[in-house]
């Protein structure tokens, strides 16, 4: 058989990558906690988010978790990623949609929903200038 | 899409594993492809013909595109 196709893996794709942003996550939420003076709160979470990222690191050779992990993340797992965002922004945009018309309809000024709603439309609207310009 | 990979591993008495390490992906990827649930992008089903010495025409049977 002919050549193989090995090349440099990107960062992302490092099985340190994962763990080590999982851990940054909870490092981060911790601090905002800690500042909000809830410090019993961060550590909380911060326990969740090292046995996430022990799950991660540890996980063995799950395809889900090496791909979402970063190792096994090859073309189809960023399919997969694509797929899955959008859907949960198609989720979540209708949630907002929903939660602006029911405040609204019951007198009230429909904050935040309005604001969110405004900022995913105009963060959509950008993408699509500037991702139509490279594809 | 319907294509030649399972027969050409097989009979290159490949794993799915070595093909997948081979192409950079992974060992389910190339078991999706090969039950045509995904459709690998053209770098690599071009990859791939060029692994087993093909060509991507005789590799994958398209549909007609219009």
């Amino acid at each position: 058989m002919p050549q193989t196709t090995t090349s440099r893996r990107p960062y992302w794709r490092s099985s340190w990558w994962m763990p080590g942003f999982s851990l940054f996550l909870g490092l981060v939420i911790l601090a905002a906690f800690w500042s909000g003076g809830e410090p019993g709160l961060g550590l909380g979470a911060l326990g969740l988010f090292t046995a996430i990222a022990a799950l991660f690191l540890l996980g063995g050779r799950s395809d889900t978790l090496r791909g979402l992990g970063g190792p096994g993340r090859d073309e189809r797992w960023a399919m997969i990623d694509l797929r899955a965002t959008a859907l949960a922004g198609t989720v979540l945009v209708t949630y907002v949609i929903g939660a602006w018309l029911w405040e609204i309809a019951h007198g009230d000024d429909g904050e935040p929903y309005a604001q969110m709603g405004a900022i995913g439309g105009l963060a959509y609207l950008l993408a699509v200038a500037v991702l139509r310009g490279r594809a | 899409m319907r294509n030649e990979i399972r027969n050409l591993r097989t009979a290159g008495g490949l794993s799915q594993q070595a093909l997948a390490e081979a192409m950079d992906v992974s060992r389910q990827t190339i078991n999706s492809i090969e039950k045509e649930r995904y459709t690998p992008s053209l770098p690599l089903a071009i990859a791939l013909a060029r692994y087993f010495g093909t060509t991507v025409e005789e590799m994958f049977h398209a549909a007609n595109h219009n």
